[in-house]
């Protein structure tokens, strides 16, 4: 038996744009699947299923779930982790995901997520960056007024991501919003969401995010501070490093 | 040549407890998994982040949903402080789809260590958007 396996629940659309949010700085990505799920009325379609995962289930209306779940409609899946990913299950999680994705013909893969940075709360502008995995995914960034993230270190499910979808020749993404480090960040979201708007035309309520914003910081502080001890195991600092490139 | 100050005995033995209590702080933080709730005060547990640089410590926490005007930062001991803030409204367990705990908040409360020695009486704060920043200058060694 496969490690991973990703159970199916009905009928899914083929050749649409995978999207992923899982939890990581800020929170950036859970907070923007969310609010995606719930304003575009995304259904379950299906859920991972793993020994690697803790032992551990959500409960919705007294029913369980996976804490890895697969949502969508006809034009976009979603793939979000209601639980922050432990390091050495992030590979075999994320290589599952890609490789289901493939055999769904999806058109692009685009990881939504954060990146800290200093004195976040006295910026008034939050910047989106992109990198992508292959220079037409950069062009295509760059076309749409998204900035590139040249240089530096990537931790986490979506450096996972990228790299695996550059190996399969994956059109992929990643988009990044400037964010907080150790607290939930709905503007970030908000401000990422807004990054997937220009390159998918995925079109959400901000302001509607934004009005809630304080209520997702109060609800969100039990996973940031499971986030945070999971950002520390996998050396989710080194994002912060200067890079030594040898050529 | 610059004159090194001796370290007396007592700051030797300050420092030990110090460290002791620091490392029994990681311990239970890593072994005690606690709520970050409080039936009995009616509170919440803030997320909190704690930065030494060269001249300050700069605390910051996050309290969402907080009257600013009402937030209190208080040293609790030499190197410990409380911090307390009112929130705008009560929020009840069933606000977050929970129904096997009853209880409603309206504070937030959390005390913390400051890692290094600090001059308390000259702690000064600020709240914006909820996140509260505390800035500590640090005593002179």
């Amino acid at each position: 038996m496969s490690e991973v396996k990703i159970v199916e629940k009905g009928k899914i659309a083929v050749g649409t744009t995978m999207l992923f949010g899982f939890p990581d700085v800020g929170l950036v990505g859970v907070i923007a699947a969310s609010h995606l799920i719930e304003e575009m009325n995304l259904t379950e379609v299906a859920y991972l299923d793993s020994v690697l995962l803790p032992p551990l289930i959500v409960l919705h209306e007294g029913l369980p779930h996976s804490p890895i779940r697969i949502f969508g409609n006809n034009n976009m899946l979603l793939a979000v982790s209601e639980t922050p990913l432990a390091a050495e299950i992030i590979y075999p999680v994320m290589y599952a995901l890609i490789d289901w994705g493939r055999s769904k013909n999806v058109k692009m893969m685009i990881s939504l997520s954060g990146i800290p940075v200093q004195d976040r709360q006295d910026a008034t502008e939050l910047k989106v960056f992109a990198a992508g995995s292959s220079p037409e995914m950069l062009k295509v960034a760059e076309s749409k007024g998204v900035e590139i993230l040249g240089e530096g270190y990537m931790v986490g499910p979506q450096a996972v991501m990228l790299q695996q979808c550059a190996k399969l020749g994956l059109p992929a993404l990643i988009l990044l919003a400037q964010c907080f480090y150790n607290y939930p960040d709905p503007e970030a979201a908000a401000e990422v969401l807004k990054g997937l708007e220009k390159i998918t035309g995925i079109k959400t309520d901000i302001a509607k995010l934004l009005e809630k914003g304080e209520e997702i910081r109060l609800k969100a502080r039990d996973v940031m501070k499971r986030t945070q001890q999971e950002m520390s195991g996998m050396k989710k600092g080194q994002e912060y490093d200067i890079p030594l490139y040898v050529s | 040549m610059a004159i090194r100050r001796r370290r007396s005995v007592f700051d030797i033995v300050n420092e030990y407890f110090d460290s002791v209590e620091e490392w029994a702080e990681h311990f239970e933080e890593s072994l005690m998994e606690k709520p970050s709730w409080n039936q009995k005060t009616c509170a919440f547990e803030p997320l909190r982040d704690v930065t030494v640089t060269p001249n300050e410590v700069l605390v910051t926490v996050d309290l969402p949903l907080t009257e600013e005007n009402t937030v209190k930062v208080e040293p609790a001991g030499k190197n410990w402080l409380d911090i307390t803030a009112k929130m705008k409204r009560k929020v009840k367990f069933e606000e977050f789809g929970i129904t096997h705990h009853k209880g409603e908040f309206q504070t937030f409360h959390c005390q913390m260590r400051i890692p290094v020695q600090v001059q308390m009486d000259k702690l000064h704060f600020r709240c914006k958007k909820g996140l509260l920043e505390i800035h500590l200058p640090r005593k002179n060694t």
